[in-house]
Protein backbone atom coordinates (compact mmCIF):
# COMPACT_ATOMS: atom_id res chain seq x y z
CA UNK A 1 0.00 0.00 0.00
CA UNK A 2 1.18 3.48 -0.95
CA UNK A 3 0.84 5.82 2.06
CA UNK A 4 2.26 8.86 0.41
CA UNK A 5 2.45 9.78 -3.42
CA UNK A 6 3.54 13.18 -4.53
CA UNK A 7 3.24 13.70 -7.97
CA UNK A 8 4.60 16.74 -10.49
CA UNK A 9 6.13 18.68 -7.65
CA UNK A 10 7.29 22.10 -8.38
CA UNK A 11 8.69 24.87 -6.56
CA UNK A 12 10.81 28.11 -7.11
CA UNK A 13 11.75 30.78 -4.66
CA UNK A 14 12.41 34.32 -6.21
CA UNK A 15 12.82 33.02 -10.11
CA UNK A 16 15.64 29.95 -8.30
CA UNK A 17 13.91 26.39 -9.21
CA UNK A 18 14.09 24.28 -6.38
CA UNK A 19 12.07 21.34 -7.43
CA UNK A 20 11.34 20.59 -10.80
CA UNK A 21 8.74 17.71 -11.37
CA UNK A 22 9.60 15.67 -8.89
CA UNK A 23 7.29 12.23 -8.53
CA UNK A 24 8.11 10.46 -5.47
CA UNK A 25 6.10 6.98 -3.75
CA UNK A 26 6.57 5.66 -0.34
CA UNK A 27 5.21 2.47 0.26
CA UNK A 28 3.66 0.92 4.05
CA UNK A 29 6.63 0.34 6.03
CA UNK A 30 9.08 1.11 3.34
CA UNK A 31 12.43 3.06 4.12
CA UNK A 32 13.77 5.23 1.50
CA UNK A 33 16.53 7.24 1.00
CA UNK A 34 17.16 10.44 -0.42
CA UNK A 35 20.11 11.41 -1.74
CA UNK A 36 21.98 14.38 -3.82
CA UNK A 37 24.22 17.36 -3.62
CA UNK A 38 23.95 20.13 -1.74
CA UNK A 39 21.21 22.11 -3.14
CA UNK A 40 19.90 19.51 -4.85
CA UNK A 41 16.37 20.25 -3.57
CA UNK A 42 16.02 17.76 -1.09
CA UNK A 43 15.12 19.52 2.13
CA UNK A 44 12.58 21.88 -0.34
CA UNK A 45 10.93 18.69 -1.50
CA UNK A 46 10.79 17.20 2.56
CA UNK A 47 8.84 20.98 3.59
CA UNK A 48 6.93 20.33 0.56
CA UNK A 49 5.94 17.13 2.02
CA UNK A 50 5.83 18.62 5.44
CA UNK A 51 3.74 21.40 4.67
CA UNK A 52 6.28 23.81 5.76
CA UNK A 53 5.44 25.71 2.25
CA UNK A 54 3.05 24.66 -0.38
CA UNK A 55 4.22 23.75 -3.76
CA UNK A 56 3.65 25.80 -6.93
CA UNK A 57 2.08 22.99 -8.96
CA UNK A 58 1.78 19.17 -8.28
CA UNK A 59 -0.31 17.39 -5.92
CA UNK A 60 0.77 15.26 -2.56
CA UNK A 61 -1.51 12.57 -1.26
CA UNK A 62 -1.05 10.83 2.01
CA UNK A 63 -2.90 7.10 2.30
CA UNK A 64 -5.22 8.64 -0.60
CA UNK A 65 -5.86 11.53 1.10
CA UNK A 66 -4.97 15.17 -0.33
CA UNK A 67 -2.60 17.19 1.65
CA UNK A 68 -1.55 19.92 -1.24
CA UNK A 69 -2.92 22.84 0.34
CA UNK A 70 -3.07 21.63 4.44
CA UNK A 71 -1.12 23.86 7.42
CA UNK A 72 1.77 21.94 8.83
CA UNK A 73 -0.32 20.87 12.10
CA UNK A 74 -2.52 19.64 10.14
CA UNK A 75 -0.14 17.44 8.33
CA UNK A 76 1.23 16.60 11.46
CA UNK A 77 -2.03 15.08 12.73
CA UNK A 78 -2.79 12.91 10.00
CA UNK A 79 0.94 11.30 10.98
CA UNK A 80 3.76 13.00 9.31
CA UNK A 81 6.31 13.26 11.62
CA UNK A 82 9.50 15.18 10.77
CA UNK A 83 12.75 16.02 12.35
CA UNK A 84 15.04 18.94 10.90
CA UNK A 85 18.47 19.52 9.10
CA UNK A 86 19.60 21.95 12.00
CA UNK A 87 17.73 20.85 14.84
CA UNK A 88 14.73 22.40 16.63
CA UNK A 89 14.19 21.25 19.78
CA UNK A 90 12.37 23.37 22.31
CA UNK A 91 14.83 24.48 23.99
CA UNK A 92 13.94 25.75 27.63
CA UNK A 93 11.30 23.18 28.04
CA UNK A 94 12.64 19.86 29.29
CA UNK A 95 13.29 16.62 27.20
CA UNK A 96 10.00 15.24 28.75
CA UNK A 97 8.42 18.11 27.71
CA UNK A 98 9.47 18.08 24.75
CA UNK A 99 8.26 14.82 23.86
CA UNK A 100 4.48 15.89 25.59
CA UNK A 101 4.23 18.65 23.25
CA UNK A 102 3.24 16.66 20.65
CA UNK A 103 -0.40 16.36 19.00
CA UNK A 104 -0.74 12.81 18.75
CA UNK A 105 -1.95 11.77 15.04
CA UNK A 106 -5.54 11.97 14.55
CA UNK A 107 -5.56 7.75 14.43
CA UNK A 108 -3.21 7.30 17.54
CA UNK A 109 -4.95 4.57 19.71
CA UNK A 110 -3.60 5.82 22.47
CA UNK A 111 -3.19 9.29 23.95
CA UNK A 112 0.66 9.78 24.70
CA UNK A 113 0.64 10.76 28.77
CA UNK A 114 4.33 11.03 30.40
CA UNK A 115 4.92 7.44 30.60
CA UNK A 116 4.37 7.05 26.56
CA UNK A 117 7.06 9.36 26.71
CA UNK A 118 9.36 8.25 28.92
CA UNK A 119 9.25 5.12 26.82
CA UNK A 120 9.55 6.92 23.83
CA UNK A 121 13.00 8.70 25.02
CA UNK A 122 14.18 4.87 26.29
CA UNK A 123 14.15 3.99 22.84
CA UNK A 124 16.40 6.45 21.88
CA UNK A 125 18.74 6.31 25.02
CA UNK A 126 17.40 9.52 26.64
CA UNK A 127 15.27 8.82 29.80
CA UNK A 128 18.04 9.53 32.06
CA UNK A 129 18.35 13.34 30.58
CA UNK A 130 14.15 13.35 30.93
CA UNK A 131 13.85 16.41 33.34
CA UNK A 132 16.91 18.01 32.17
CA UNK A 133 16.65 21.54 29.72
CA UNK A 134 16.71 20.44 26.25
CA UNK A 135 19.05 22.98 25.76
CA UNK A 136 21.60 21.16 27.85
CA UNK A 137 21.98 18.30 25.38
CA UNK A 138 24.51 17.31 23.14
CA UNK A 139 24.28 17.48 19.17
CA UNK A 140 23.84 13.81 19.25
CA UNK A 141 21.05 13.83 21.74
CA UNK A 142 19.17 16.47 20.02
CA UNK A 143 19.11 14.73 16.69
CA UNK A 144 17.61 11.18 18.89
CA UNK A 145 15.48 13.82 20.94
CA UNK A 146 13.56 14.90 17.46
CA UNK A 147 13.16 11.60 16.21
CA UNK A 148 11.80 10.60 20.05
CA UNK A 149 9.38 13.80 19.25
CA UNK A 150 8.31 12.88 15.55
CA UNK A 151 7.21 9.75 16.96
CA UNK A 152 5.21 10.43 19.23
CA UNK A 153 3.14 11.57 16.69
CA UNK A 154 2.67 7.86 16.02
CA UNK A 155 3.12 8.80 12.24
CA UNK A 156 2.33 6.98 9.19
CA UNK A 157 5.34 8.70 7.48
CA UNK A 158 8.28 10.18 9.38
CA UNK A 159 10.46 12.68 7.49
CA UNK A 160 14.52 12.29 8.70
CA UNK A 161 16.20 15.48 7.35
CA UNK A 162 19.83 14.02 7.79
CA UNK A 163 19.82 12.25 10.75
CA UNK A 164 23.03 11.31 11.65
CA UNK A 165 25.18 14.71 10.39
CA UNK A 166 27.02 16.07 12.95
CA UNK A 167 27.69 12.57 15.07
CA UNK A 168 30.52 10.22 15.62
CA UNK A 169 30.77 7.33 13.89
CA UNK A 170 29.56 5.09 16.24
CA UNK A 171 26.54 7.66 17.33
CA UNK A 172 25.19 7.49 13.60
CA UNK A 173 25.61 3.56 13.94
CA UNK A 174 23.21 2.92 16.63
CA UNK A 175 20.73 6.07 15.32
CA UNK A 176 20.73 4.07 11.80
CA UNK A 177 20.25 0.81 13.38
CA UNK A 178 17.29 2.27 15.63
CA UNK A 179 16.24 3.47 12.04
CA UNK A 180 16.33 0.98 10.69
CA UNK A 181 14.34 -0.69 13.37
CA UNK A 182 11.74 1.85 12.71
CA UNK A 183 10.45 -0.04 9.77
CA UNK A 184 7.94 -1.63 11.65
CA UNK A 185 6.22 0.66 12.96
CA UNK A 186 6.01 3.60 9.91
CA UNK A 187 6.99 4.35 6.44
CA UNK A 188 10.29 6.44 6.49
CA UNK A 189 12.56 9.05 4.26
CA UNK A 190 15.57 10.15 5.27
CA UNK A 191 17.30 12.55 3.24
CA UNK A 192 21.38 12.00 4.18
CA UNK A 193 24.41 13.31 2.86
CA UNK A 194 26.42 10.57 4.18
CA UNK A 195 25.52 7.99 1.35
CA UNK A 196 28.07 5.56 2.51
CA UNK A 197 26.51 5.00 5.80
CA UNK A 198 22.80 5.71 5.09
CA UNK A 199 22.39 3.79 1.81
CA UNK A 200 22.67 0.28 3.30
CA UNK A 201 19.94 0.54 5.20
CA UNK A 202 17.79 2.13 2.76
CA UNK A 203 15.20 -0.14 1.21
CA UNK A 204 15.35 1.99 -2.32
CA UNK A 205 16.98 5.26 -3.44
CA UNK A 206 16.19 8.38 -4.61
CA UNK A 207 19.09 10.69 -5.86
CA UNK A 208 18.15 14.02 -6.94
CA UNK A 209 20.20 17.15 -8.86
CA UNK A 210 19.11 20.63 -9.74
CA UNK A 211 16.08 20.14 -7.94
CA UNK A 212 14.92 17.13 -10.35
CA UNK A 213 15.18 13.03 -9.41
CA UNK A 214 17.78 12.11 -11.81
CA UNK A 215 17.72 8.07 -10.51
CA UNK A 216 15.55 5.55 -8.36
CA UNK A 217 15.82 2.08 -7.53
CA UNK A 218 17.47 -0.74 -5.11
CA UNK A 219 20.43 0.47 -3.08
CA UNK A 220 21.99 -2.06 -5.17
CA UNK A 221 21.19 -0.30 -8.38
CA UNK A 222 21.97 3.27 -7.20
CA UNK A 223 25.37 1.99 -6.35
CA UNK A 224 26.12 1.48 -9.96
CA UNK A 225 24.36 3.64 -11.68
CA UNK A 226 26.17 5.53 -14.48
CA UNK A 227 24.85 9.31 -13.65
CA UNK A 228 24.76 9.14 -9.83
CA UNK A 229 28.34 7.27 -9.86
CA UNK A 230 29.57 10.21 -11.93
CA UNK A 231 27.70 13.35 -10.63
CA UNK A 232 27.36 12.62 -7.01
CA UNK A 233 28.13 9.50 -5.14
CA UNK A 234 31.67 9.12 -7.09
CA UNK A 235 33.96 7.50 -4.68
CA UNK A 236 32.04 7.34 -1.69
CA UNK A 237 30.14 5.01 -4.03
CA UNK A 238 33.03 2.41 -4.47
CA UNK B 1 9.48 10.03 39.71
CA UNK B 2 7.87 13.60 39.32
CA UNK B 3 6.99 14.17 35.56
CA UNK B 4 7.65 17.49 34.37
CA UNK B 5 4.23 18.68 32.21
CA UNK B 6 2.53 15.90 33.36
CA UNK B 7 -1.33 16.50 32.82
CA UNK B 8 -1.87 15.49 36.21
CA UNK B 9 -1.63 18.48 38.51
CA UNK B 10 1.41 17.85 40.59
CA UNK B 11 0.85 18.62 44.67
CA UNK B 12 2.89 21.92 44.39
CA UNK B 13 0.68 23.44 42.34
CA UNK B 14 -2.09 22.89 44.88
CA UNK B 15 -0.61 23.78 47.77
CA UNK B 16 0.29 26.98 45.48
CA UNK B 17 -3.40 27.28 44.74
CA UNK B 18 -3.90 26.64 48.41
CA UNK B 19 -1.13 29.47 49.74
CA UNK B 20 -2.78 31.63 46.82
CA UNK B 21 -6.56 31.46 48.17
CA UNK B 22 -5.28 31.91 51.97
CA UNK B 23 -3.26 35.08 50.80
CA UNK B 24 -6.73 36.69 49.05
CA UNK B 25 -8.25 35.39 51.61
CA UNK B 26 -5.98 37.56 54.53
CA UNK B 27 -5.85 40.14 52.09
CA UNK B 28 -9.72 41.05 51.64
CA UNK B 29 -9.79 40.28 55.17
CA UNK B 30 -7.99 43.65 56.18
CA UNK B 31 -10.75 46.21 56.11
CA UNK B 32 -11.91 44.72 59.20
CA UNK B 33 -8.83 43.79 60.40
CA UNK B 34 -8.47 47.45 61.43
CA UNK B 35 -5.66 48.31 59.25
CA UNK B 36 -4.65 51.78 57.94
CA UNK B 37 -6.37 52.65 54.49
CA UNK B 38 -3.24 53.83 53.24
CA UNK B 39 -1.68 50.19 53.60
CA UNK B 40 -5.12 48.64 52.09
CA UNK B 41 -4.40 50.75 49.29
CA UNK B 42 -1.11 49.94 48.66
CA UNK B 43 -2.73 46.29 48.72
CA UNK B 44 -4.99 46.87 46.46
CA UNK B 45 -2.75 48.38 43.98
CA UNK B 46 -0.65 45.56 44.34
CA UNK B 47 -3.39 43.04 43.66
CA UNK B 48 -4.44 44.92 40.71
CA UNK B 49 -1.15 45.05 38.97
CA UNK B 50 -1.02 41.59 40.05
CA UNK B 51 -3.97 40.63 38.62
CA UNK B 52 -3.23 42.62 35.20
CA UNK B 53 0.11 41.38 34.99
CA UNK B 54 -0.88 37.77 35.31
CA UNK B 55 -3.24 38.42 32.22
CA UNK B 56 -0.15 40.18 30.22
CA UNK B 57 2.01 36.65 31.53
CA UNK B 58 -0.80 34.33 30.51
CA UNK B 59 -0.52 35.27 26.99
CA UNK B 60 2.62 37.42 26.17
CA UNK B 61 4.35 35.81 29.14
CA UNK B 62 3.95 31.81 27.92
CA UNK B 63 3.93 33.06 24.10
CA UNK B 64 6.29 35.63 23.95
CA UNK B 65 4.17 37.72 21.59
CA UNK B 66 4.37 41.16 23.74
CA UNK B 67 1.19 43.09 23.99
CA UNK B 68 1.13 46.51 24.34
CA UNK B 69 -3.09 46.12 24.54
CA UNK B 70 -3.60 45.40 27.94
CA UNK B 71 -3.82 48.40 29.18
CA UNK B 72 -6.58 49.48 27.06
CA UNK B 73 -8.19 45.99 27.06
CA UNK B 74 -8.84 46.87 30.93
CA UNK B 75 -10.08 50.07 30.16
CA UNK B 76 -12.86 48.59 27.97
CA UNK B 77 -13.65 46.16 30.91
CA UNK B 78 -13.99 49.33 33.06
CA UNK B 79 -16.21 50.74 30.36
CA UNK B 80 -18.23 48.21 29.96
CA UNK B 81 -19.32 47.28 33.70
CA UNK B 82 -19.97 51.04 34.73
CA UNK B 83 -22.04 51.77 31.94
CA UNK B 84 -23.58 48.50 32.64
CA UNK B 85 -23.88 49.32 36.26
CA UNK B 86 -25.67 53.04 34.84
CA UNK B 87 -28.15 51.06 33.16
CA UNK B 88 -28.94 49.05 36.35
CA UNK B 89 -27.57 45.27 35.47
CA UNK B 90 -26.97 43.62 38.45
CA UNK B 91 -23.31 43.54 39.37
CA UNK B 92 -22.45 39.86 38.19
CA UNK B 93 -24.08 41.11 34.62
CA UNK B 94 -21.84 43.82 34.63
CA UNK B 95 -18.59 41.93 35.16
CA UNK B 96 -19.96 39.53 32.78
CA UNK B 97 -20.36 41.72 29.90
CA UNK B 98 -16.91 43.17 30.97
CA UNK B 99 -15.49 39.72 30.12
CA UNK B 100 -17.67 39.44 26.83
CA UNK B 101 -17.00 43.10 25.60
CA UNK B 102 -13.04 42.58 25.82
CA UNK B 103 -12.94 39.00 24.95
CA UNK B 104 -14.79 40.34 21.43
CA UNK B 105 -12.68 43.09 21.24
CA UNK B 106 -9.40 40.76 21.87
CA UNK B 107 -11.37 38.53 19.22
CA UNK B 108 -10.84 41.14 16.56
CA UNK B 109 -7.29 42.37 17.19
CA UNK B 110 -6.07 38.93 17.85
CA UNK B 111 -7.45 37.78 14.58
CA UNK B 112 -5.99 40.61 12.75
CA UNK B 113 -2.50 40.61 14.56
CA UNK B 114 -1.90 37.18 15.56
CA UNK B 115 -0.39 36.27 12.29
CA UNK B 116 2.00 38.69 12.68
CA UNK B 117 5.65 37.96 14.45
CA UNK B 118 7.81 39.95 16.64
CA UNK B 119 8.03 43.66 17.23
CA UNK B 120 5.49 43.69 14.13
CA UNK B 121 2.84 42.13 16.93
CA UNK B 122 3.74 44.70 19.59
CA UNK B 123 3.31 47.35 17.19
CA UNK B 124 0.01 46.43 16.15
CA UNK B 125 -0.85 46.46 19.66
CA UNK B 126 -0.08 49.58 20.41
CA UNK B 127 -1.49 50.90 17.60
CA UNK B 128 -4.99 48.86 19.18
CA UNK B 129 -4.31 51.24 22.37
CA UNK B 130 -4.65 54.35 20.62
CA UNK B 131 -6.80 53.71 18.00
CA UNK B 132 -9.56 52.94 21.35
CA UNK B 133 -8.52 55.65 23.09
CA UNK B 134 -9.57 58.15 20.27
CA UNK B 135 -13.03 56.06 19.50
CA UNK B 136 -14.04 56.38 22.96
CA UNK B 137 -13.13 60.03 22.87
CA UNK B 138 -15.80 60.42 20.03
CA UNK B 139 -18.88 58.22 21.47
CA UNK B 140 -21.71 59.59 22.70
CA UNK B 141 -22.15 56.94 25.37
CA UNK B 142 -19.08 56.84 27.04
CA UNK B 143 -19.44 60.92 28.30
CA UNK B 144 -16.07 61.55 25.27
CA UNK B 145 -13.34 63.42 26.58
CA UNK B 146 -14.75 64.08 29.65
CA UNK B 147 -15.42 60.50 30.47
CA UNK B 148 -18.18 58.97 32.84
CA UNK B 149 -18.95 58.66 36.67
CA UNK B 150 -20.43 55.50 38.64
CA UNK B 151 -23.78 56.96 39.31
CA UNK B 152 -24.50 54.35 42.20
CA UNK B 153 -22.57 54.30 44.89
CA UNK B 154 -21.22 51.31 46.36
CA UNK B 155 -19.38 50.30 49.59
CA UNK B 156 -15.44 50.78 49.12
CA UNK B 157 -14.82 47.15 50.74
CA UNK B 158 -16.64 45.59 47.77
CA UNK B 159 -14.39 46.20 44.29
CA UNK B 160 -11.03 45.22 47.10
CA UNK B 161 -12.23 42.27 47.64
CA UNK B 162 -13.18 41.77 44.51
CA UNK B 163 -9.79 42.56 43.01
CA UNK B 164 -8.19 39.74 45.68
CA UNK B 165 -10.45 37.34 44.38
CA UNK B 166 -9.70 38.74 40.94
CA UNK B 167 -5.88 38.60 41.65
CA UNK B 168 -5.88 35.05 43.42
CA UNK B 169 -8.33 33.70 40.11
CA UNK B 170 -5.39 35.34 37.50
CA UNK B 171 -2.74 33.95 39.29
CA UNK B 172 -4.29 30.63 40.14
CA UNK B 173 -5.74 29.95 36.29
CA UNK B 174 -1.74 31.02 35.04
CA UNK B 175 -0.42 27.85 36.94
CA UNK B 176 -3.25 25.48 36.23
CA UNK B 177 -2.61 26.56 32.38
CA UNK B 178 1.73 26.50 32.79
CA UNK B 179 1.25 23.10 34.43
CA UNK B 180 -1.23 21.82 31.60
CA UNK B 181 -0.30 20.19 28.43
CA UNK B 182 -1.54 23.52 27.17
CA UNK B 183 1.05 25.20 28.65
CA UNK B 184 4.07 22.78 27.31
CA UNK B 185 2.68 23.41 23.86
CA UNK B 186 2.36 27.39 24.45
CA UNK B 187 5.85 27.13 25.64
CA UNK B 188 6.82 25.46 22.17
CA UNK B 189 5.28 28.02 20.54
CA UNK B 190 7.55 30.79 21.99
CA UNK B 191 10.34 28.36 21.64
CA UNK B 192 9.95 27.35 17.66
CA UNK B 193 6.61 27.83 16.00
CA UNK B 194 7.90 26.37 13.19
CA UNK B 195 8.88 22.86 14.91
CA UNK B 196 5.72 23.58 17.02
CA UNK B 197 3.83 23.14 14.06
CA UNK B 198 5.70 19.80 12.75
CA UNK B 199 4.80 18.07 16.11
CA UNK B 200 1.16 18.96 15.53
CA UNK B 201 0.33 22.35 17.18
CA UNK B 202 -1.97 24.79 15.73
CA UNK B 203 0.10 28.03 17.29
CA UNK B 204 -2.80 30.49 15.29
CA UNK B 205 -5.56 28.73 17.02
CA UNK B 206 -4.15 28.30 20.44
CA UNK B 207 -2.82 32.61 20.43
CA UNK B 208 -6.32 33.40 19.75
CA UNK B 209 -7.49 31.31 22.87
CA UNK B 210 -4.69 32.33 25.09
CA UNK B 211 -4.94 35.93 23.77
CA UNK B 212 -8.94 35.78 24.60
CA UNK B 213 -8.69 34.23 27.79
CA UNK B 214 -6.09 36.97 28.86
CA UNK B 215 -7.97 39.79 27.43
CA UNK B 216 -11.08 38.20 29.32
CA UNK B 217 -8.91 38.34 32.86
CA UNK B 218 -7.63 41.90 32.10
CA UNK B 219 -11.27 42.98 31.34
CA UNK B 220 -12.31 41.70 34.65
CA UNK B 221 -9.58 43.49 36.29
CA UNK B 222 -10.35 46.76 34.49
CA UNK B 223 -13.99 46.19 35.23
CA UNK B 224 -13.48 45.72 39.15
CA UNK B 225 -10.82 49.22 38.85
CA UNK B 226 -13.46 50.64 37.22
CA UNK B 227 -15.86 50.23 40.13
CA UNK B 228 -13.16 50.83 42.48
CA UNK B 229 -12.48 54.33 40.78
CA UNK B 230 -15.91 55.45 39.70
CA UNK B 231 -14.52 58.18 37.62
CA UNK B 232 -13.51 56.82 34.25
CA UNK B 233 -11.54 59.40 32.39
CA UNK B 234 -10.24 57.71 29.08
CA UNK B 235 -7.17 59.97 29.19
CA UNK B 236 -5.96 58.15 32.34
CA UNK B 237 -7.97 54.71 31.52
CA UNK B 238 -6.24 54.38 27.92
CA UNK B 239 -2.73 56.04 29.11
CA UNK B 240 -0.09 53.45 27.87
CA UNK B 241 1.19 53.51 31.17
CA UNK B 242 -1.03 50.59 32.50
CA UNK B 243 -0.07 48.36 29.72
CA UNK B 244 3.70 48.94 30.28
CA UNK B 245 2.99 48.05 34.02
CA UNK B 246 1.01 45.08 32.83
CA UNK B 247 4.56 44.00 31.13
CA UNK B 248 6.89 45.36 33.76
CA UNK B 249 5.30 43.41 36.43
CA UNK B 250 5.93 39.89 34.84
CA UNK B 251 9.34 40.99 33.52
CA UNK B 252 10.54 42.10 36.92
CA UNK B 253 9.43 38.75 38.78
CA UNK B 254 10.00 36.64 36.23
CA UNK B 255 7.90 36.16 32.93
CA UNK B 256 5.95 33.17 32.24
CA UNK B 257 6.67 32.03 36.04
CA UNK B 258 3.51 32.63 38.26
CA UNK B 259 5.16 33.45 41.15
CA UNK B 260 7.02 36.45 39.21
CA UNK B 261 4.34 38.70 38.48
CA UNK B 262 3.45 38.98 42.81
CA UNK B 263 6.94 39.55 43.48
CA UNK B 264 6.56 41.97 40.62
CA UNK B 265 3.41 43.70 41.93
CA UNK B 266 4.82 44.01 45.50
CA UNK B 267 8.18 45.52 44.36
CA UNK B 268 6.89 48.08 42.50
CA UNK B 269 4.10 49.57 44.40
CA UNK B 270 6.43 49.61 47.55
CA UNK B 271 9.06 51.25 45.36
CA UNK B 272 6.78 53.99 43.61
CA UNK B 273 5.28 54.43 47.91
CA UNK B 274 9.01 54.81 48.73
CA UNK B 275 10.76 57.09 45.83
CA UNK B 276 7.46 59.10 45.60
CA UNK B 277 8.49 60.17 49.04
CA UNK B 278 11.98 60.34 49.07
CA UNK B 279 12.72 61.28 44.81
CA UNK B 280 9.43 62.24 43.89
CA UNK B 281 10.89 63.83 40.61
CA UNK B 282 12.66 60.82 39.80
CA UNK B 283 10.53 57.77 40.60
CA UNK B 284 9.77 56.80 37.25
CA UNK B 285 13.28 57.46 36.25
CA UNK B 286 14.41 54.97 39.22
CA UNK B 287 11.44 52.27 38.34
CA UNK B 288 12.42 52.43 34.41
CA UNK B 289 16.33 51.61 35.59
CA UNK B 290 14.94 48.96 37.65
CA UNK B 291 13.63 47.46 34.74
CA UNK B 292 16.32 48.26 32.50
CA UNK B 293 18.68 46.37 35.01
CA UNK B 294 16.51 43.65 35.43
CA UNK B 295 16.29 42.95 31.36
CA UNK B 296 20.29 43.09 31.41
CA UNK B 297 21.65 41.45 34.38
CA UNK B 298 17.92 39.22 35.02
CA UNK B 299 16.88 38.49 32.19
CA UNK B 300 14.72 35.90 34.04
CA UNK B 301 13.08 37.69 36.69
CA UNK B 302 13.92 37.89 40.55
CA UNK B 303 12.06 34.80 41.43
CA UNK B 304 14.25 32.78 39.02
CA UNK B 305 17.33 34.51 39.91
CA UNK B 306 16.76 34.21 43.36
CA UNK B 307 16.06 30.43 43.11
CA UNK B 308 19.24 29.78 41.80
CA UNK B 309 21.06 31.36 44.03
CA UNK B 310 19.09 29.03 47.07
CA UNK B 311 19.78 26.20 45.25
CA UNK B 312 23.11 27.27 43.97
CA UNK B 313 22.72 25.01 41.07
CA UNK B 314 21.15 25.34 37.57
CA UNK B 315 17.78 23.82 37.95
CA UNK B 316 16.98 20.51 36.36
CA UNK B 317 13.71 22.04 35.41
CA UNK B 318 12.78 24.97 32.86
CA UNK B 319 12.82 28.56 34.18
CA UNK B 320 9.34 28.76 33.66
CA UNK B 321 8.81 25.36 35.59
CA UNK B 322 11.09 26.64 38.12
CA UNK B 323 9.02 29.64 39.05
CA UNK B 324 6.45 27.61 38.69
CA UNK B 325 7.03 25.13 41.34
CA UNK B 326 8.96 27.01 44.06
CA UNK B 327 7.39 29.54 46.04
CA UNK B 328 4.38 29.67 44.52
Amino acid sequence: MTVLRAEGLHKRFSGVIAVKDVDLSVAEGELLGLFGPNGAGKTTVFNLIAGAFYPDEGRIRLNDEDITRLPAFRRARLGIGRTFQVVRPFRTLSVLENVLATVPSDDATARHDAETAFELLSQVGLAERAHDPAGELTLGMLKRLEVARALALSPRLLLLDEPIAGLTTREAGELLKFIRSLKARTSVVMVEHNVRLALPICDRAVVMDAGMVIAEGAPAEIRVHPEVVRAYLGEAAE
Amino acid sequence: MPMAGTPRTPRSTWLGVLSTVALAALAAALPWLGVSSYLRTLVYYAAYYLALGQAWNLMSGLTGYVSFAHGALAGIGAYAAVIALNAGWPMAAALGAAVAVTGLASLVIGATSLRLHGTAFTFATLFFQELVLLVLRKLPFTGGPGGMVLQEILPVWLPYVMMMAVAAGATIAMALVRRSRVGVRVLAIKNDEAAAAAVGIDSTRLKLALFCASAGIAGLVGAVHGIFAASLYPDVLFSVDISLVALAVPLIGGVATVSGPLAGAILYVGLREVLQVIAPALHLTIVGLLLLAVVLFMREGIVVALARIVTRRRPRMTPAALGAGRGD
